[in-house]
């Protein structure tokens, strides 16, 4: 089964799940509600401390 | 070169390097006169693939009978060898002497101007689809298999026989559409050739024998080609019964192996049984499993559906994004015969034109490195689409220079470079600030600052405006060539300079007419997304959006509803955003810099 991370869609504040790969060709990302292609994923925090 | 495989490619537009690898064919393909006495001998026998497993083959053997050079070859991943297993009875009753076990790959390197994509096709695979039965039912076969069965040179020389017990069919039911026009299961895209493909084969076998029983299962029929209604118009005239509906279900009589086709008639709205001896699955196109090799090889770049991308639908239907190349026949999309030639002959012309002019013109929209400034980061070779930039070298302090004969202007380097060492020849850095100043010159309250793709977002843009659709005249445009072109300073001096809403929208992912280009600005947008909030600016007020050049309408929703946004950001939040994003005192700021460099 494909890889699937948490997105929040900037436009509209929708939270959904979309295939998401670390390692994957980057594809292009709609918010399921107000279509929109300002999707962020929502980092896990581990993440984002070892981003830092 | 048959037999052979790319290996490799280097270089730009009238200066290709093309590593070829020639197979070992084990045979030495200008002795052999294809007698066949090797073939005779050899004890190995294995489906033939090229008559779809309806007969078999040697380990030695010609792969088709038209096939050029007519000489035969070992397929060494079942030929039993001379070594360790002796075996090599094609060695000793070959005259010519012309077998040759040691024979290894070879590799050629050739120079060439242009490049024809021509990788051809697969067909869908309709075994998922279990309603059908193929796979089950030996009767059940693909329109690839059928085309072998009826075909002179194929395993029953043109006698039309059924599977199950090499009798004629009485009857025969095709079915359309199978793996095309879903959304659920096979591909959501028409393939083109099945139904003219089905109402040819109808004809064909009405001629052959004309007392059969044909049955067509259909969706719609599409015969918009030269004279194809007319062969249409032929086939129900010679008798054979259209139906309008796809079955839902296929069972096989165990005694005498017929089918028993189950279908909704949407002309009538009843359900129908058909019996047919033998049926046919319309299977539909699917681009090359190995193309993405070939992708990779020349930078090219697909569509969603996997057949690669023209530069342009409507303008430059034959040249690939990368200058040089040229897509020919079902590369692009899937095609029949007439259309494969046609766009053949299109591009060996594109690719004629290029080798007669002997020299390239190059539009003066390219990049330039500074080789002073350059920093041997290498990072400009990393993001550019048509491997433009050659590599750099941090040790021996080698700067990147761009072969300006591969460039395509998009600007992503110049966005990527962080010591200004690259200027475009085009809508340059200050040129770009200078925008962003006087849009938010005064009322920056008011303005949203739109970065959109010379391609897609802006001509959108045009496309609203022609169509008369309305949205809010604060949102003031910046064009760049790409959205890969807007560099992550640019967002951050605009909001610096008091903008409450940022955009930055491009093409589609599979219409970038820079191959990939537009997946820099994603990574940019979400490194800025990130600085944006660990300032504790709402990354929400910077906007992505894909708009088409066909999306007016997208074009003037999303205008809508980043102006919504605009209204809903304080002038408290954005005078803090100017302080959390204030350069450092001893820090100058890059725009400054590159004002200076440009005096």
């Amino acid at each position: 089964m494909a890889q699937e991370a948490d997105f929040k869609c900037l436009r509209c504040g929708t939270i959904t799940k979309l295939p998401y790969s670390p390692d994957a060709e980057l594809q292009e990302r709609a918010c399921p509600k107000c279509k929109s292609n300002s999707m962020r994923r929502i980092k896990e925090q581990k993440e984002a401390r070892a981003a830092k | 070169m048959a037999y052979s495989e790319v290996d490799n490619v280097s270089g730009y537009i009238g200066n290709f390097k093309v590593t070829i690898r020639k197979k070992a064919r084990y045979v030495d393909e200008k002795q052999c006169n294809a007698c066949g006495e090797c073939a005779k001998v050899c004890p190995v026998a294995i489906p033939d693939e090229y008559q779809m497993g309806f007969s078999s083959r040697k380990a030695i053997y010609i792969q088709l009978p038209q096939a050029v050079p007519s000489s035969y070859v070992i397929d060494m991943k079942t030929c039993l060898g001379n070594n360790p297993i002796a075996c090599a009875k094609c060695l000793e009753v070959c005259e010519k002497k012309c077998i040759d076990f040691d024979m290894h790959d070879e590799f050629v390197t050739v120079d060439v101007g242009a490049i024809i994509v021509a990788v051809g096709n697969d067909v869908y695979d309709p075994t998922e689809l279990d309603e059908y039965g193929y796979r089950s039912y030996e009767n059940v076969i693909t329109s690839m298999e059928f085309e072998r069965l009826i075909c002179a040179s194929g395993p029953t020389e043109g006698h039309f026989v059924r599977p199950s017990d090499r009798t004629t069919p009485k009857s025969i039911g095709f079915v359309q559409c199978v793996g095309s026009r879903s959304q659920k299961r096979g591909n959501p895209y028409c393939s083109n050739i099945c139904c003219m493909n089905t109402i040819k084969d109808t004809v064909l076998l009405k001629d052959h024998y004309p007392g059969i029983d044909l049955k067509v299962f259909y969706m719609d029929i599409r015969a918009f080609g030269k004279g194809f209604e007319d062969l249409y118009m032929r086939s129900k005239a010679e008798g054979v019964q259209y139906i309008r509906g796809l079955p839902g279900d296929v069972e096989e009589d165990p005694k005498t192996g017929n089918l028993i086709v189950t279908v909704e008639n949407t002309t009538t709205g009843k359900i129908e049984k058909h019996e047919v001896d033998m049926l046919v699955l319309s299977v539909g196109l699917l681009p090359r499993k190995d193309s993405e090799v070939v992708r990779q090889l020349l930078t090219l770049s697909k569509t969603s559906d996997g057949f690669f991308m023209e530069s342009h639908p409507k303008l430059k239907p034959v040249d690939a994004p990368t200058r040089g190349v040229f897509l020919a026949g079902c590369a692009e999309s899937p095609k029949d015969v007439k259309d494969s030639v046609t766009q053949a002959s299109a591009a060996a012309s594109r690719a004629n034109i290029v080798l007669a002019a002997g020299k390239i013109k190059v539009e003066a929209i390219t990049a330039h490195i500074d080789p002073d400034l350059c920093k041997y980061c290498g990072l400009c070779v990393k993001v550019c689409p048509y491997k433009a930039i050659t590599q750099t070298d941090r040790k021996t302090k080698v700067p990147a220079k761009v072969i300006e004969a591969a460039c395509a202007g998009c600007g992503t380097c110049g966005a990527e470079c962080a010591f200004g060492a690259i200027t475009m020849r085009h809508f340059q850095d200050n040129q770009i600030y200078a925008q962003i100043d006087a849009i938010l010159e005064e009322n920056s309250q008011n303005k949203v600052v739109v970065f959109a793709c010379n391609w897609c977002s802006y001509a959108g843009a045009d496309f609203a405006g022609v169509s008369r659709l309305q949205y809010p005249a604060t949102n003031r445009l910046i064009r760049t060539m790409c959205s890969g072109r807007v560099n992550e300073d640019f967002v951050l001096y605009a909001f610096r300079k008091g903008a409450p809403i940022v955009l930055v929208s491009g093409c589609h992912f599979a219409d970038c007419h820079y191959i990939n280009a537009n997946r820099q600005t994603v990574l940019r947008v979400e490194r800025l997304w990130d600085q944006l909030e660990k300032k504790g600016i709402r990354p929400e007020r910077l906007q992505l959006e894909w708009i088409s050049a066909a999306e007016g309408q997208k074009f003037a929703l999303v205008m809508r509803e980043v102006e919504e946004m605009r209204k809903k950001v304080t002038a408290k939040e954005v005078e803090f955003t100017k302080q959390a994003l204030a350069p450092k005192k001893k820090e100058e700021p890059k725009e400054k810099k590159e004002a200076a460099k440009t005096q």
